[in-house]
């Protein structure tokens, strides 16, 4: 290779390297980006027909019972996640961390694998173990502890939002766990030792020296599972057989979207549910992020 | 460099490769199978396989009458057929000839001015063969939209009771005596037994159990005009009276599932009787087989003595697109899939559905008594009702409504559970008029 | 043992058998007769075992189709958005150059923002370029992965840079050194990130959903969906297929296990 030529494509490598990035983040996020904003201010019968309405979907959004219904929903879900949640990967974490375990990697395995299963399928497969005098769940409590064999779960709008959360705690406490785990061991050991010298007690130990170590893990597992949750859509739409359950218990936010944009069809008013979403995530995020004190991300 | 083991001529180790493996066999798959454009100069799309396969039966004999044309028959799953059918409207894209489109499903696709409808109007050609009055002409309303018909009704689906003759007989229960709900809601609070056994299924989380008494007594969701009902005093009464059949302590219903668990249900007599409209009694025959010779059919209960004694459940249509180039030839299509008397006589054995045309119930094939069914004839009880059976009308909204109608019967359940009859009336008024009102605001909002 | 021991080890076991209950009930439901599947409430006795449930699930839908889109679609998005992520974040790991700061704001953005915001526009651009119900519809969006740039960036951090001049002394090409010296480093995080990759195409719902509309073309999550959106459900069958899904992904996992926790843990710990 000539030495000009081999100058060039050291000069321009970096370049050529980050391309395809660039040019799919051009067309596939930027163009899109942009263009829901417009979307947002349309009604739409499919991609052929639009009316302008200016303002009057995010009006319609407002007041519509529904979005309110599936907000509060996904709220309800969020707060879930990461106040019962969170806490159970950290102390599953902290169970499996202690140095008297042997066949960490067997535990580490079994919390692990629901999450492989993927949202679709695990909700395949807790929409027949929700299942009403027949299912697995409903027989177990029935035989340990009495409660009425046909309680209904998917078909209770009371019941509907607890399943939900029984079944993502199922699918996400292990994940969240292998964060956790990682973080803890790789807490420095020697502030243990100092906090012992200090005479501090178990409690003590964990509130002042793991907790403030594993802090930045802890920061983003939460922002993680925050943004997560906000974008449930297909855990609860197969478990409810693609309707929102009865009386909407089960509508989050993504699904609304998903029902008028791609079922009713109007893409217009999707966009405008969709950045209604994108603002909300983006403003919990950042008063997260700032309420722990971490708005830097590395480098 | 010699000696580089193996796994160094695999630059990404060795999950990529295996991965690039799979994929390599995978795609040399799907290029040798690819999605094959179809060739017919008929295409049908339908959406459930208890159609599909007597058509398919039915294909052969239409190309031999009609030299030169291939019809094909597609099954598309349910759901699909409405985001292919809109998504094709919409592009122009592999618009079928002929497609059966659910009845709920229906009135969405009649949105907009009558020239946008992706279906012809059927009215012409109807009058001009004579099958218009041949048809039972309560199932027009649901395909009927400003005066045109866009749809040819596939079935009439009346709706019994099926129940366990067994179990009545051993609790003593006289059917012949059931008369009218009255009667049946209290031989329902003597019988059941939460959690053990229901007089029948019932659900209070979605609106079809609740769809069947409303349409028995004249209501729905729409009027013949168009003009949302959903909310009017019919409606509430039929609410005020559905509600403690399904919540609290003196209801008589419940619902668990279908297929198997449902199954399981009635072996066990959890559940003594269903509604059971034509379709329904085959799908108890093939699923519930070891109830065979204890099962029987009985008309509804009346509302009030001499009235109604039966309401309906599900609907097909069948339409011909716009874009069909040649609508003189599906329509040949459809009416040998929907009028072929012979074939029709053969259909009702295998799915116990009632067609529409009214003489085809001549045929012997409607009074052979059923073995299943007690020996029963099944037919003639159904086709006694079929002139009875209650108008629904269409609109594009229709599933909206129903959604919404769904969530006033959940949430009224769930007060009736915790709050029995204090304050119930007021309650239920309220919510289903804001269910209406919901309605109203998207038909308000709605240009098209 | 001292009692610490016993209630820790009681405590794991418990959690175990929480998180493996639902999954064993998975497995003997493939394997229950057509009668059984409520009847026993895990497994039936031996002698009732059958593949009733498997005969069932392959004659209503054809699984065996959906499984080989499967494949092909999260095996070519893997591999697509292996190179490209890799190449990327080595860019940005070991390069100085102009636009390099903005380029790391933009994928920041890009991760913040939930990606149901973009499905209408995305969908109306696949549907201008004639992707709609196509493969490529399904690979070429997802072609780049930030977080698998992240994860790259963060792992080739760490090569020394002597080691790439040394490469450059000696005439290698950029691309060269990425190939010959990079990467071999780098196969656990490509381990780790080929699981992840993997995973998230093999489990993809929403976008498929929206995008495909021929049944042929459907992948695993969309076909065993609408097996739950029949009118008359076989619970059997589904959860045969169920299980049938989730083997690849499982044995994915067991393959890559350690480098995949390394390798998901790299981010968040590091820094």
């Amino acid at each position: 290779m000539s030495s000009s030529a081999f100058r060039l494509q050291h000069r321009y490598a970096p370049y050529v390297f980050v391309a395809p990035f660039v040019v799919l983040f051009l067309v596939f996020t930027l163009y899109p980006l942009i263009k829901s904003i417009q979307l947002s201010f349309y009604i739409t019968n499919g991609p052929k027909s639009q009316i302008f309405v200016g303002l009057d979907n995010f009006r319609f959004l407002w007041s519509d019972p529904a979005f309110h219904k599936a907000v509060w929903n996904t709220c309800f879900y969020a707060v879930c996640s990461v106040f019962l949640q969170l806490p159970l990967s950290l102390g599953l974490a902290l169970l499996l961390n202690s140095r008297m375990v042997k066949g960490r990697d067997f535990f580490r395995f079994s919390f692990f694998s629901p999450h492989l299963v993927g949202q679709v399928f695990v909700a395949v497969l807790f929409s027949v173990i929700f299942i009403p005098k027949f299912g697995l769940l409903n027989r177990v409590l029935h035989t340990l502890f009495g409660t009425a064999i046909d309680t209904k779960w998917l078909g209770n709008p009371e019941l509907v939002m607890p399943a939900l959360v029984l079944t993502s705690l199922w699918m996400y406490v292990g994940f969240n766990m292998i964060y956790f785990l990682a973080a803890l061991q790789s807490v420095d050991k020697e502030l243990y030792e100092a906090a012992e010298v200090d005479g501090a007690g178990p409690i003590k130990q964990f509130l002042h020296v793991t907790l403030p170590s594993i802090r930045s893990v802890a920061v983003f597992v939460t922002v993680l599972s925050t943004i997560g949750s906000f974008q449930l859509f297909e855990l609860p739409y197969v478990m409810l057989n693609n309707t929102a359950g009865p009386d909407n218990a089960g509508l989050t936010v993504v699904m609304y979207l998903f029902q008028n944009g791609f079922v009713s069809g109007d893409l217009g008013y999707a966009s405008a549910i969709g950045w209604t979403l994108t603002m909300g995530v983006l403003v919990i995020s950042l008063i997260q992020m700032r309420l722990t004190g971490t708005w830097k991300k590395e480098d | 460099m010699a000696d580089r083991s193996f796994a160094d001529w695999l630059p990404f180790g060795k999950a990529p490769t295996l991965i690039l493996v799979i994929t390599l066999l995978a795609g040399v798959y799907l290029a040798v199978n690819p999605v094959k454009k179809s060739q017919a100069t008929m295409r049908l799309w339908t959406f459930a396989s208890n159609h599909s396969v007597p058509y398919q039966k039915a294909v052969p004999s239409f190309e031999a009458n009609n030299p030169g044309t291939k019809l094909d028959v597609q099954l598309v799953h349910g759901d699909a057929v409405n985001s292919r059918l809109r998504a094709a409207f919409w592009a122009d894209l592999d618009v079928p000839d002929l497609v059966e489109v659910e009845i709920s499903r229906a009135g969405s696709f009649f949105r907009g001015p009558p020239d946008d409808v992706g279906f012809i109007d059927l009215v012409p050609i109807l009058k001009k063969t004579g099958y218009y009055d041949r048809i039972v002409k309560t199932r027009y309303a649901p395909y009927t939209s400003r005066g045109k018909i866009y749809g040819l009704p596939h079935d009439v689906h009346p709706v019994v009771l099926a129940y366990r003759r067994d179990l009545f007989e051993e609790l003593g229960i006289d059917v012949d005596a059931i008369k009218t709900w009255e009667d049946f809601v209290r031989i329902g609070r003597e019988v059941t037994i939460p959690g053990e056994r229901y007089l029948m299924e019932l659900s209070d989380n979605n609106a079809s159990s609740f769809e069947m008494f409303l349409f028995q007594r004249d209501g729905g969701y729409f009027d013949a005009e168009g003009q949302l009902i959903m909310d009017n005093e019919l409606a509430l009464e039929t609410l005020l009276f559905f509600i403690p059949l399904v919540a609290g302590p003196e209801r008589i219903g419940s619902d668990l599932g279908s297929g198997r668990v449902f199954t399981q249900a009635v072996e066990q007599g959890y559940f003594m009787s269903y509604i059971c409209p034509d379709w329904r009694s085959k799908v108890t025959e093939t699923d519930i087989p070891r109830m065979a010779g204890k099962m029987a059919l009985m008309p509804l209960p009346a509302v009030e003595e001499g009235g109604r004694r039966t309401s309906t459940w599900g609907g097909t249509m069948l339409g011909i697109t716009r874009a069909c180039p040649n609508p003189e030839l599906a329509w040949k299509v459809a009416e040998h899939l929907y009028f072929n008397k012979a074939e029709l006589a053969e259909r009702f054995r295998a799915t116990n559905i009632l067609p529409p045309l009214k003489d085809a119930w001549e045929h012997p094939a409607f009074d052979e008594a059923r073995p299943y069914w007690s020996g029963q004839k099944l037919g003639r009880i159904y086709a006694n009702l079929a002139d009875d059976v209650p108008p629904q009308y269409a609109s594009p909204l229709i599933e909206t409504a129903k959604t919404k109608m769904a969530g006033v019967i959940s949430a009224s359940a769930v007060y009736y559970r915790e709050n029995g009859d204090d304050g119930f009336e007021a309650f239920a008024r309220e919510r289903l008029s804001a269910a209406a009102e919901e309605v109203r605001r998207y038909i308000r909002r709605n240009p098209y | 043992m001292s009692r610490a021991k016993i209630m820790l080890y009681a405590a794991l076991a418990f959690c175990t058998v929480l998180m493996l209950t639902p999954l064993v009930w998975l497995i003997a439901a493939t394997i229950k007769g057509p009668d059984d599947l409520f009847h026993y409430l895990f497994f039936s006795p031996p002698s009732r075992f059958s593949l009733y449930n498997f005969q069932q699930l392959f004659s209503q839908i054809p699984y065996v189709r959906f499984m080989i889109n499967s494949f092909f679609v999260a095996g070519a998005s893997v591999l697509v958005q292996l190179i490209f992520s890799s190449l990327g974040g080595f860019a940005l790991a070991k390069y100085e150059f102009k636009g390099k700061r903005p380029i790391m704001v933009l994928m920041l953005t890009t991760m913040m923002i939930p990606a149901q915001v973009m499905l209408a526009p995305m969908y109306e651009l696949i549907y201008m370029m004639g992707l709609v119900d196509s493969y490529l519809g399904l690979i070429i969006p997802g072609a780049v992965s930030v977080f698998g740039m992240f994860l790259f960036r963060q792992s080739m951090l760490d090569l020394p840079d002597d080691l790439l001049q040394a490469g450059r002394i000696d005439g290698c090409t950029e691309l060269r050194l990425y190939w010959d010296i990079v990467l071999p480093v780098q196969r656990p995080m490509i381990g780790a990130f080929s699981l992840i990759a993997f995973m998230g195409s093999w489990n993809n719902f929403l976008w498929p959903q929206i995008v495909l509309h021929s049944q042929e073309r459907f992948t695993l999550p969309i076909g065993l969906n609408q097996m739950v959106g029949l009118y008359a459900q076989d619970y059997g069958a589904m959860m045969a297929g169920t299980f049938l899904a989730v083997m690849p992904v499982v044995l994915l996992f067991f393959l890559l296990q350690k480098e995949f926790i390394s390798g998901l843990t790299a981010g968040a710990v590091k820094g």
